[in-house]
């Protein structure tokens, strides 16, 4: 019961932290209909840039200040490159964005290096919170849990309750109504951009001392993403919570509870070969949820592509 | 009624009213000409270089090399027949070719069966595979197009990348499968164990290839997959199912993407995880972007272009993959067409006869470019190796010039040949511009 | 009295809240020549897209030769002989004219999904191509990308393309849009002329090409027919006069 609850925390870490990232995604999808490809690639700059700042003036400092950079490199990004590119279509679009990412990569590694890079967690949260049962909550993650929380209060705020957040609303579907009402669409479109690029850089500036501070962690973590909203449904924020909660939970508790295929098919009825050294299937027949916990998620991507193309909440694609 | 012709000036034959009828002895009318000929002559010519070259280039690295070239051009061809044939973006094509080279790896294991196969079989059971593949995955991957396909053979790939740790019978686990190709049934008395021999069986499979792919872009499936590309809904009402034409094309694509997995195993005797992963993907995707998706040819290009700077570049700096997304990116940019593209656009000058008023400008402009791009690089070189190299170590090496990259002289001369390289073709630039139009409008002055 | 060539029964389609078409019967026989007409946003288009599947209705059925289409696919109601033109010109600007109506007749002439045959050797591919450039007077223009053509060229284009197939039931949607005088009455030759024995459906606000193509003529308004008949027949209907046409009318003739 206690390792339930310790695996409830855990992977709501991990599905906040994704839907952080395919918050932002869905937004600039959204309004833009380009699927930002390296939108983990800010995350991965955010991450970067905080530990920069924070061996300079700290942890704190690279809170505040690291996702301001990566929002604003985002909108230099839509208003210098994607701009560019758009009059094209989705495709180049999305090959832009893939290019993007490719040289980020490189260039974090022209700067920083190749190699991982000491972001740690700060010394004033690097302590045990609680215990459930012999498993120790580190306060750093309730930090986590915290910030995410709070970030998506205040987004629902701004999208919901003010002004500019039914522009963005409207613009989201209408883009050139709203234009002609007046509102400069294109800033609008480059403030998103920005401000979901942000949002990736919030994660990866708390992420950063958890999951690792690498060059990879733009890949690892973006294609993550992508099957989340795939499964969430292009487009709507609330397929990305659900996705992204889901995602994080499973793999959390796949990694956690060692299932085992031989148990899973001998209960239906298999039995288990006599020679499995031997056997084609060996590999199969060994698998062990922690095994596959990573690859849970395309899975669970392929099966909804099968039975439910549009994903849990999408709209239906013209 | 005027007593001067104003189209005097302008050769016979030239003249824009006279371009409907061909001069074939006119080589830049010869592009319009629709005989046998027209159409064969690349390919006799592209045999003939492919037969030439190992005599021309004879030492071992090279022939590696060119069959590294080789085997990316067919997998390069194959991506295109999705990207510019069909309009499809694949994050994850690699695994075709994987998964078509890890069966042929398996085959060269099978000692009683491989024994009786002849080598040059092999490749066709990698397309054969690839294509299996495919037929499975595209049954719902080609459901849609655009940014959905893309994200769905993503996750795809993924998956199948992450499998092979797992399923380590059938993908080695860490060191994959390796084979011995020498163990086939000899071709003609041909072991292939040189690596001459190896080439040509490599050359004579991207012939086929490459002529089978071309035909396909020529018969009612590869021509409405152009259509739905561009109007699948147009196409819908000519009585297709753009879903169908998609997944025809994704099949065969699929084939030729294992026939390179095939050529890869002949080659390097050995599959591992890399060959399925997103970097594999991701490489096929610049080399034939690069290259140009617009033209039969442009992937070509791309793979040759991408392997020598793998390969050649590599060895001159550590930041070769930096240059080659800062270009990539550029060209996603500035020119889309590719490389193919900017050689296309130099059609019409050369058809009106008017390509050598561009020879001067181009000497102007892109000369000096050149050497104040290499001047930014140099730049990029010692800003890498200033914070990089190890403490003590200041030593460096640049075009041929060794210099201690910690003094101020080295950085003022790199700054100073980038802005003078640059700052000269930004002043040259009016006149090209000026001359390209200039080349491309026919008649006024020669 | 022989099944006709077009079934409309009790059709509509609402989006979400908003019901666009309100319940239509519509009978069209075969080599019949129907227009409809209505002021802007009757749903005309709409009732367009709901007959050749690109939207699903919301109820009603829509018969084509007494067959039902309820589940198809566009292709598939294509392939029963039914073909469409669009609005806004939806042809393939990137290929040659010729290749554009040569993709029109690969269907037709059984090529289907077939990767042993190349196009550019078949005859009958290319004679059959240059046969319609001929009725749609584009021959000179064959080996121009489509994308270059002058408006009222691609309109010609359009339909030639959506006659190549040997479809009997035609739909154009608003051939003449956009066109002027001159090039108006060269459209409604071109369609006399190509439409010869098919049955064919036309959405138009030019009242000039309306009645002097049109065999009937079907008024709708608001997502309804408010009247159905001879062209003469409608013009008189009171209803009409008062919903619709009244001023126009009067201005034409």
């Amino acid at each position: 019961m206690d390792l339930i609850l310790v695996n409830l925390i855990d992977g709501l870490v991990t599905g906040l932290l994704l839907f952080m990232l395919s918050a932002g995604l869905t937004l600039i999808f959204s309004m833009m209909g380009v699927l930002n490809f390296a939108h983990a690639s800010f995350y991965m700059l955010g991450a970067y840039f905080a530990y920069s700042i924070s061996i300079a003036v700290g942890f704190w400092m690279g809170l505040l200040i690291a996702p301001l950079i990566v929002g604003v490199a985002g909108a230099a990004v839509e208003r210098f490159g994607l701009r560019r590119v758009h009059q094209y279509g989705h495709v180049p679009e999305l090959i832009f964005t893939f290019g993007l990412a490719l040289l980020i990569e490189e260039l974090v590694q022209f700067i920083w290096g190749k190699n991982q890079l000491p972001y740690s967690v700060p010394d004033v949260l690097n302590f045990t919170a609680f215990a459930i049962s012999g498993n120790s909550i580190p306060a750093y993650k309730i930090f986590m849990i915290f910030i995410s929380v709070g970030i998506f209060i205040g987004l629902l705020y701004v999208l919901t309750k003010t002004r500019v957040g039914m522009i963005i609303q409207a613009a989201l579907s209408y883009p050139r109504t709203v234009e002609a009402l007046g509102h400069n669409v294109p800033l609008i479109f480059m403030g998103v951009f920005g401000v979901g690029t942000a949002l990736a850089g919030v994660a990866g500036v708390i992420a950063g001392p958890v999951l690792g501070t690498f060059p990879g962690m733009a890949f690892v973590l973006g294609s993550i993403v992508f099957v989340t909203i795939v499964i969430g449904g292009l487009g709507s924020l609330w397929g990305a919570l659900v996705a992204s909660l889901l995602i994080g939970w499973i793999t959390t508790f796949a990694k956690s509870y060692n299932i085992e295929m031989e148990n899973i098919l001998n209960a239906i009825g298999i039995a288990t070969p006599e020679n499995m050294d031997e056997n084609l299937f060996r590999d199969f027949w060994s698998i062990t949820s922690p095994q596959i916990a990573d690859i849970l998620p395309y899975i669970l991507m392929v099966l909804i592509l099968i039975f439910r193309p549009a994903g849990l909440f999408g709209k239906r694609t013209q | 009624m005027s007593d001067t012709d104003p189209r005097a000036d302008i050769p016979k034959g030239m003249r824009p009213d006279e371009q409907i009828t061909t001069d074939p002895t006119k080589p830049q009318q010869r592009m319009r000409a629709g005989s046998l000929t027209m159409t064969l002559a690349p390919w006799i010519a592209a045999v003939v270089i492919m037969m030439a070259l190992p005599i021309v280039f004879d030492n071992n690295s090279s022939l590696t090399i060119m069959n590294q070239m080789s085997i990316t051009i067919v997998f390069a061809l194959a991506y295109n027949m999705l990207l510019g044939q069909g309009g499809m973006l694949s994050f994850g094509h690699a695994v075709y070719a994987g998964v078509g080279g890890f069966f042929c790896m398996h085959l060269m294991n099978m000692s009683d069966f491989f024994a009786a196969l002849p080598l040059p079989l092999l490749p066709f059971f990698g397309g054969l595979f690839g294509m299996g593949l495919a037929l499975i995955i595209g049954s719902f991957s080609t459901r849609s197009a655009g940014t959905v396909f893309a994200m769905i053979s993503l996750g795809v790939g993924e998956l199948i990348a992450a499998s092979s740790i797992i399923f380590v019978a059938f993908f080695g686990g860490e060191g994959g499968i390796s084979g011995d190709r020498t163990y086939a049934q000899p071709f003609f008395g041909v072991e292939f164990l040189q690596q001459q021999e190896v080439y040509y069986l490599t050359a004579a499979w991207v012939i086929i290839s490459a002529a089978l792919m071309y035909a396909w872009s020529r018969t009612p499936v590869g021509r409405m997959a152009n259509a739905v590309r561009d109007n699948p809904e147009r196409a819908e009402f000519l009585g297709y199912s753009a879903r169908w034409v998609r997944y025809y094309s994704f099949v065969a694509s699929g084939f030729f993407a294992g026939v390179s997995g095939g050529l890869f195993a002949i080659n390097y005797e050995i599959l591992t995880e890399e060959n399925l992963n997103a970097a594999s993907s991701g490489i096929i995707l610049l080399v034939t972007f690069l290259g140009g998706v617009g033209f039969f040819f442009g992937p070509i290009i791309g793979a040759v272009v991408f392997t020598l700077v793998q390969t050649v570049l590599s060895l001159q700096t550590e930041l070769w993959a930096f240059y080659a997304g800062t270009l990539f990116l550029a060209t996603v940019m500035f020119f889309p067409g590719g490389l193919a593209g900017l050689i296309m656009m130099h059609v019409p000058a050369f058809k009106l006869g008017k390509a050598q008023l561009l020879v001067m400008p181009y000497v102007r402009t892109l000369i000096p470019a050149a050497i104040g791009i290499l001047g930014l690089c140099a730049l990029v070189e010692m800003t890498f190796h200033y914070r990089h190299a190890a403490t003590g170590d200041h030593e460096m090496t640049l075009f041929w010039t060794t210099f201690d990259s910690h003094t101020i002289m080295p950085w003022i001369i790199a700054a100073v040949i980038a802005a003078v390289g640059i700052g000269i073709a930004r002043i040259t630039a009016p006149d090209l511009k000026d001359a390209w139009n200039e080349a491309n409008t026919a008649g006024g002055k020669k | 009295m022989s099944v006709p060539a077009l079934e409309l029964s009790g059709l509509k389609k609402s989006f979400g809240k908003a019901e666009i078409i309100r319940g239509i019967d519509l009978s069209i026989g075969k080599a019949e020549r129907h227009a409809i007409i209505g002021p802007n946003g009757a749903g005309k288009s709409t009732l367009f897209n709901l007959i050749t599947a690109r939207f699903a209705p919301t109820a009603g059925t829509v018969k084509l030769h007494g067959e039902n289409l309820a589940g198809l696919e566009p292709f598939q109601i294509n392939r029963k002989g039914l073909s469409r033109s669009f609005q806004i010109t939806n042809i393939f600007p990137r290929m040659s004219v010729f290749e554009n109506v040569r993709c029109a007749l690969l269907w037709a002439q059984g090529y289907k999904y077939s990767f042993w045959n190349i196009v550019s050797r078949q005859r009958a591919l290319s004679e059959g191509a240059d046969a319609i450039l001929d009725e749609i007077n584009l021959l000179a223009r064959r080996d121009l990308p489509a994308g270059m053509l002058s408006y009222a060229e691609q309109r010609a284009l359009e339909i030639g393309i959506t006659i190549a197939g040997g479809a009997n039931v035609i739909m154009l949607d608003e051939p003449t849009a956009g066109m002027s005088n001159t090039e108006t009455d060269y459209i409604m030759d071109l369609i006399m002329r190509v439409t010869e024995g098919k049955t064919l459906i036309m959405v138009e606000h030019d009242m000039g090409v309306v009645f002097g193509l049109a065999d009937r003529i079907s008024v709708l308004v608001y997502g309804e027919i408010l009247a159905t008949g001879k062209p003469a027949d409608v013009r008189a209907d009171a209803k009409v006069q008062e919903a619709y046409l009244g001023a126009a009318l009067e201005a034409e003739h």
